[in-house]
């Protein structure tokens, strides 16, 4: 045999041998203990939706929705008289859509048509000027309770400054995530009822109070049936 | 009229109708029975299997028919799909109806047809029902061919009517197993037009050996069709005895509705007068009242060579039973009175025709066409406010428990925030709500991977690192007080009265809030 069939003989070998370690090292490689190779893609098998008819059909206003807990007695200072009644409002919607801004400080609740304002889409405000400065212990909201929706972003400022430059003080502020730009607030949105929203504003002393609001869950509309200002003179 | 003139006038209608239909489909939400349908298509389109549920969800038509639209539009699975396409199906049916209306050409004027076709193009309630992914406007369709078919045939029996009007009957009862009301409704107005029929028109039905040959050949024409569909194209053997057997189940749900429980007068009421709060007043009494008058041209006719019993009483008589039989109904939801008011339209157009050949002097004559073209106006800005404005507004008559606009904020907010989320598209969902408040977010998050339905708290498993969780506002009291106090809740409405909770991780809500 000649030296160059040795050779390549030789070659042949190496080259086989070559192959049966490459072929051998996986399975060597998957007997070694793999923190990742122990686990498995867990296959979750996550409940279907049931299918089901038409839902119900709702139109008529809920006047009388309950809510199943009582708010609770609600303690201020004594003398504390109700401030807002019939005060001057203004608002950042120089002409609502629907009924009138005196309606906000009139006095009337009903959540009926023609008892509520309703202001334009995106980020509105209602103020109401109380005359002068008063210590604040109570402010009362009704959005719209007709039905049950959840104002967005609602929060509440005070201030001597009518155009609430200076002075101001945010005492109510559900906007989690900065949509209205007034900055990241930690109270909780709520479902609008007959019961109103009662806002503790602990004694802060300002003339104005200003009411905002970023649509609700129904339609981009702002609303206000009723909102009352309690308190007691500056000391 | 001249064929030029009908033929213009035809097109314009046409063009009128697929404006309305074809507009921003996809700017409605997607009520609850159109998402139930979505999706049920979307298995079919990405399985290839459909299996008729007795139940509930109707015939099978509808998800056959939407097949060839989404394979031309290159879907493939049904997170590929959207409302346009589907929504697309309803819309070239109800468009599809004015050129089955040229069929009835020979049974009615021009005039008449020309008539009847605006109305069907520019009806609010055609219009609405058109761009809803539902059975009602592919049944429409069915009904007219059917009766347009079945008068054929009592006018000239023959093999071929028989074959057409079974073909009807037969995707009509694939549409609708509850299509059997209007089968009983189109047979008793073909055996009033029978009886009531000339001498003349006698000659022409033919012994009785012959009808029975056309009747077996429609019947088994129509059975086969149901049959096909039914069995899921032969795959599903007790697909169509089921469709039977559904009867019984909803005859049970038309004596008791629970909360679609309606009075008698509610369908007219409805075309003829609504307004709901500061709402608009929504009307189709101009259609109505033609309707009135079209019957009474029919019962006035002395024209001797027309046949006594024509077309338009033979729609007459299938308006009147089914508007009858369906007033009668307890259950009702108003997209059921597109089958009767079909009829009601077929007999406006003759209504409008007879009154424009009536005024003779030419100033009654133009009154009376610009009184019609002010309520041709009117219908054409309460369609486009019912489409377009107040398509899922509680104002709008034609809008039923559907979703609220405010629903596209809680998929706007999945979206936006899982897009930070390291697993995206694949973030675990939980949704634990009741099963009516679940739809229609099967369809939104059609996208998402990891998406759980339960109605219980307690079955969904731990819910404390879970990122979404989705609740209906009555289980808010239920959730434990840790995942209060981890979690950012918001609210969100679905339908009025009816708020749903989204509950997002609070590292998870951070995080979003840092990346904005």
């Amino acid at each position: 045999m000649s030296k160059g069939v040795h050779k390549m003989i030789r070659t042949l070998r190496i080259a086989i041998l070559i192959q049966c370690l490459l072929l051998f090292i996986p399975a060597v490689a998957s007997d070694i203990p793999n923190q990742d190779q122990e686990k498995e893609l867990l296959e979750l098998e996550l409940p279907k939706p049931m299918f089901v008819g038409t839902p119900k059909n709702i139109r008529t206003p809920n006047l009388e929705r309950i809510t199943g807990k009582s708010r609770g007695p609600f303690y201020v200072p004594k003398g504390t008289v109700l401030l807002s009644m019939e005060k001057a409002v203004t608002s950042s919607d120089y002409e609502p859509v629907i009924g009138d801004l005196e309606f906000v400080t009139d006095g009337e609740k009903s959540g009926e048509d023609g008892y509520y304002v309703e202001l334009g889409p995106s980020v509105q405000w209602v103020q109401i000027d109380l005359g002068e400065s008063y210590s604040l212990h109570a402010i009362l909201i009704w959005h719209y309770h007709s039905q049950a929706r959840v104002y967005r972003d609602v929060t509440i400022q005070v201030s001597d400054d009518p155009d609430f430059i200076e002075g101001v003080q945010t005492i109510y502020n559900n906007d989690h995530d900065n949509s209205a730009g007034l900055g990241i607030g930690r109270d909780k949105e709520y479902i609008e009822t007959n019961d109103g929203r009662l806002i503790n504003p602990r004694g802060v002393v300002a003339r104005y109070v200003r009411l905002y609001s970023r649509g609700n869950t129904s339609n981009e509309m702002n609303h206000y049936v009723e909102v009352e200002v309690y308190g007691t003179p500056a000391k | 009229m001249k064929k030029s003139a009908f033929s213009g006038l035809f097109i314009f209608v046409l063009f009128l109708a697929l404006l309305f239909r074809l507009t921003h489909l996809d700017r409605r939400p997607m009520h609850h029975d159109e998402a139930n349908q979505a999706v049920k298509f979307g298995n079919l389109l990405e399985t290839g299997q459909y299996r008729y549920d007795k139940f509930d969800h109707h015939g099978p038509s509808l998800y056959y028919l939407s097949l060839p639209v989404a394979r031309l539009l290159s879907h493939t699975t049904l997170a590929s799909l959207n409302e346009k396409t589907l929504r697309l199906v309803p819309a070239i049916f109800g468009a599809g109806l004015l050129i089955l209306l040229l069929l009835a050409k020979g049974e009615m004027r021009g005039e008449a047809v020309l008539f009847s076709g605006l109305f069907a193009a520019i009806s609010p309630a055609m219009v609405y029902y058109s761009r809803f992914y539902i059975q009602e406007t592919l049944l429409v369709f069915f009904i007219v061919g059917l009766l347009i078919f079945c008068w054929r045939y009592i006018q000239r029996p023959s093999y071929g009517w028989a074959l057409a009007a079974g073909f009807f009957a037969g995707m009509m009862y694939a549409t609708k197993e509850t299509s059997i009301i209007l089968f009983g409704a189109v047979g008793m107005a073909v055996l009033f037009s029978l009886l009531f029929q000339n001498k003349d028109k006698d000659k022409k039905i033919g012994p009785a050996k012959k009808l029975i040959g056309h009747g077996c050949v429609g019947l088994i024409v129509s059975v086969l069709i149901s049959w096909m569909f039914y069995s899921s194209f032969f795959k599903n053997s007790s697909g169509l005895w089921d469709s039977f057997r559904s009867f019984g189940l909803y005859f049970v749900k038309a004596g008791q509705p629970e909360w679609h429980a309606h009075p008698w007068y509610y369908y007219i009421k409805m075309l003829f007068f609504s307004k709901y709060g500061s709402g608009p007043v929504w009307s189709e009494a101009l259609i109505l009242g033609l309707a009135v008058l079209g019957c009474v041209a029919v019962f006035k006719k002395k024209d001797k060579d027309e046949s006594q019993f024509s077309f338009s009483k033979f729609v007459i008589a299938y308006t009147l039973i089914t508007l009858f039989v369906y007033s009668f109904i307890p259950y009702k939801t108003p997209w059921n009175l597109l089958p009767f008011y079909i009829g009601v339209i077929l007999l406006a157009g003759g209504g409008a025709a007879f009154i424009l050949r009536t005024a003779k002097k030419p100033v009654l004559r133009w009154g009376m066409i610009f009184v019609l073209c002010l309520g041709i106006v009117h219908l054409s800005i309460q369609s486009y406010r019912a489409s377009f404005v107040f398509h899922a507004d509680p104002k709008n008559p034609y809008v039923y428990a559907h979703t609220s606009e405010d629903y596209l904020n809680l998929i706007q907010r999945i979206e936006d925030v899982s897009a930070v989320h390291p697993e995206g598209k694949d973030v675990l969902i939980k949704v634990i709500t009741n099963p009516y408040d679940t739809w229609p977010l099967p369809w939104y998050l059609r996208g998402f991977s990891r998406v759980g339905y339960w109605q219980d708290m307690r079955d969904a498993g731990d819910l404390e690192n879970v990122p979404f969780i989705i609740t209906s506002s009555d289980k808010l009291d239920k959730l434990p007080p840790r995942i209060v106090q981890n979690y950012q809740s918001e609210f969100y409405g679905l339908r009025p009265e009816v708020l749903l909770n989204i509950h997002i991780h609070r590292d998870l809500w951070d995080k979003f809030l840092k990346q904005r």
